[in-house]
C-alpha cells in the first residue's frame, strides 16, 4: 500500500502528488495541516531519515511500511519503482542532468523560495495564533535546526535586508533555469521528467513572490514552462487536492541556507 | 571514448568520481588541478567548467560538474559492476545519505578543515595576490567561502556549531551502521564511496568521539572501504600529506 503524508499541494508537498498522479498510482492521502503545525502533533512515521528531514519540512511516502523522505528522492523512487508513464530521461547524460538539477535547485530554490513564501503567508497566520500554544508546540520540535527554522519566522530574523538578499540570490538559479530552457522545452533532455516536476513546484510561486524577477518579459521561458506544466491533467489533479483552494499561499520552512554565508 | 577527470586530491568532492570510476573499472585520464594554487579559477580550466569548481568529468562532448550526480553517471553510463542497489528502497536510502553527507556533514566538516588546513596553507602569500585570486572566482558562494578561509573569518560560534554538527553526524552514522552493513543497506554502493570521501578523516579530526571504542561500526566500515583495491588505487594518486593520512586505516599487524 502507498500512503502519502502531505499538506497543501505547494512546493515540497506538490512534487510527489504530481508524480503519483502522472503514474496514475493508487495511494492513500494522509493530509495534515502544516499551518496548524499538525506535523508535530499527528502521529507521523518515524525513522532516522524521516526525523532528520533534510528539507526540514515536507512529505513522507510510506510504501508497504517503508518510509521514504525527501521530495526529490521520493520523485526518483516513484519514477523508478512504480508502473506507468516513464518520468525518467532516456539517456545516462540526461539522467545526470536530472540528478544535477535536483541537487542544484534543491539547494538554491529549496532554501530561498520557502523563506519568501513563509514571510508573506505563514508569518501572518502564526501571528494570529496563541503564542503560548505555539511556543509549547515548537519547544518539542527536533532536531534543533527544524525548530530554529520555525522560530526564525517569529523572532525577526527575516529583516527587509535579509529578504532583499534572498531575492538577489534567487537571480542565480532563475537565470540558470531560464538559459537551460533556451536549449529545449524540458530541463533534462527532450522529454518531460521528474526534473521538471521538481523545478515547477518551486518556480510556480515566484511570479507572485518576486514579480520583478519572474515575469513574462524577464523570464518568458520559465513562464511558458510553468503554463505548460500547469496544463497537464496530472498537475491539475494534484493541485485539486487543495483544501484551501489557494495552495500557492501555503508554505513551510525549507532547506537551510548555506552556513558559509 | 576517453574519460577525462579534472580533480584535486582524492578527498571530498574530487575523490567521489575518482573512487566511483575506479570501482566501475573505468580508466580515466587524470588532470590534477591544484586547489591550493587556485588552478580551478585559471582561464584554461574555466573553459572546461565556467563555474570554476572541481571536479569536472569530460566524456566525449559531455561535461559533468556536479560530483554526486557524476557518481551516478559513472554507474549509469559504463559497463562494470553495479554501484547502485537494484532494490528501490536501498537505492533511495543511498541517495538520502549521500545528500545528508553532502549538505549536512560536509559543510561543517569542511569549515573546520578549511580553518585549520586550507586557510593557513594559502595565507602566507601576499594579501594582494589572495585578493586577486578571489576576484577570479566565478561563483559568489565560492568567493565568500574562499574569503572566509583565506582571512580566517570564521567566528567561534560558527566553528562551535560546525563541531556540534560533526559530532551529531558521527553519532547518527554509527547508529545507522549498527542497523545496516553498508550505507544503502546490504549492498556496497555509491553511498559508501561518498561517505568515505567526505568522512574518512573523522577519526583523525575527532579522535575522542570517533574511534574503535566509541564508534566500532564506523571504524570497521572505513577500513573495509579502504581495503578495497579501488580505494588503494585512487589514494595512490594523492600528492600531498593530506591524502597520505588515509593510511591510518591500515589494520594493526597483529589484528
Amino acid at each position: 500500500m502507498l500512503e502519502l503524508y502531505h499538506s497543501e499541494p505547494n512546493t515540497f508537498f506538490l512534487k510527489p502528488l504530481i508524480a503519483l498522479h502522472e503514474k496514475q498510482a493508487r495511494f492513500e492521502s494522509r493530509w495534515f495541516d502544516a499551518d496548524q503545525l499538525e506535523q508535530f502533533t499527528a502521529e507521523l512515521p518515524d525513522t532516522i531519515e524521516a526525523r532528520l528531514h533534510l528539507e526540514r519540512e515536507g512529505p513522507l511516502l510510506v510504501h508497504d511500511g517503508t518510509v521514504i523522505s525527501n521530495a526529490f528522492f521520493m520523485l526518483e523512487y516513484i519514477a523508478e519503482g512504480l508502473p506507468g508513464e516513464s518520468l525518467l530521461p532516456d539517456t545516462a547524460y540526461d539522467r545526470y542532468r536530472m540528478h544535477a538539477s535536483g541537487q542544484f535547485l534543491g539547494a538554491h530554490l529549496g532554501s530561498l523560495v520557502p523563506i519568501l513564501g513563509c514571510v508573506k503567508y505563514t508569518v501572518p497566520r502564526l501571528a494570529a495564533m496563541d503564542r503560548a500554544r505555539l511556543d509549547a508546540c515548537l519547544e518539542q520540535v527536533a532536531p534543533v535546526e527544524r525548530r530554529q527554522n520555525w522560530l526564525a519566522l517569529l523572532d525577526g530574523t527575516y529583516t527587509p535586508q535579509i529578504l532583499d538578499t534572498a531575492r538577489e540570490r534567487l537571480k542565480f538559479p532563475v537565470t540558470r533555469v531560464e538559459s537551460q530552457l533556451a536549449n529545449g522545452p524540458w530541463l533534462a533532455g527532450p522529454r518531460y521528467s521528474i526534473a521538471d516536476i521538481d523545478a515547477f513546484a518551486m518556480l510556480r510561486v515566484l511570479p507572485d513572490l518576486t514579480p520583478s524577477l519572474v515575469n513574462s518579459q524577464a523570464t518568458p521561458r520559465i513562464c511558458d514552462f510553468i503554463a505548460r506544466i500547469e496544463a497537464r491533467p496530472a498537475v491539475r489533479a494534484a493541485l485539486a487536492t487543495s483544501r484551501s483552494g489557494t495552495p500557492e499561499r501555503h508554505f513551510v520552512p525549507g532547506v537551510e541556507p548555506s552556513r558559509w554565508g | 571514448m576517453t574519460v577525462h577527470l579534472y580533480h584535486w586530491e582524492p578527498n571530498a568532492n574530487s575523490g567521489k568520481p575518482m573512487l566511483a570510476l575506479a570501482e566501475k573499472g573505468v580508466d580515466f585520464e587524470s588532470h590534477y588541478i591544484d586547489l591550493l594554487k587556485f588552478d580551478q579559477h585559471q582561464p584554461d580550466y574555466l573553459k572546461i567548467n565556467p563555474d570554476g569548481t572541481i571536479p569536472a568529468l569530460v566524456h566525449g562532448d559531455r561535461v559533468l560538474t556536479e560530483s554526486t550526480p557524476m557518481m551516478e553517471y559513472a554507474d549509469d553510463a559504463f559497463d562494470g559492476p553495479p554501484l547502485r542497489p537494484s532494490n528501490p528502497v536501498e537505492r533511495w536510502r543511498m541517495r538520502w545519505w549521500m545528500r545528508f553527507f553532502d549538505s549536512y556533514f560536509a559543510p561543517s566538516a569542511s569549515m573546520i578543515g578549511w580553518s585549520i588546513f586550507v586557510g593557513p596553507a594559502v595565507r602566507q602569500r601576499p594579501k594582494e595576490e589572495l585578493e586577486a585570486a578571489i576576484a577570479r572566482i566565478p561563483l559568489e558562494s565560492r568567493r565568500i567561502a574562499w574569503r572566509k578561509a583565506m582571512f580566517n573569518e570564521f567566528s567561534e560560534a560558527e566553528l562551535a556549531e560546525s563541531k556540534r554538527r560533526v559530532l551529531f553526524c558521527i553519532g547518527i552514522l554509527e547508529e545507522h551502521l549498527t542497523r545496516h552493513e553498508w550505507i544503502a543497506g546490504s549492498t556496497y554502493s555509491l553511498g559508501d564511496m561518498n561517505g568515505f570521501n567526505l568522512g574518512y578523516a573523522m577519526p583523525l579530526s575527532q579522535p575522542d568521539y570517533c574511534n574503535d571504542t566509541r564508534t566500532p561500526r564506523t571504524m570497521e566500515w572505513l577500513r573495509r572501504i579502504y581495503e578495497r583495491p579501488a580505494a588503494k588505487k585512487i589514494w595512490a594518486l594523492g600528492r600531498t600529506a593530506m591524502a597520505q593520512r588515509v593510511k591510518f586505516l591500515e589494520r594493526p599487524a597483529h589484528a
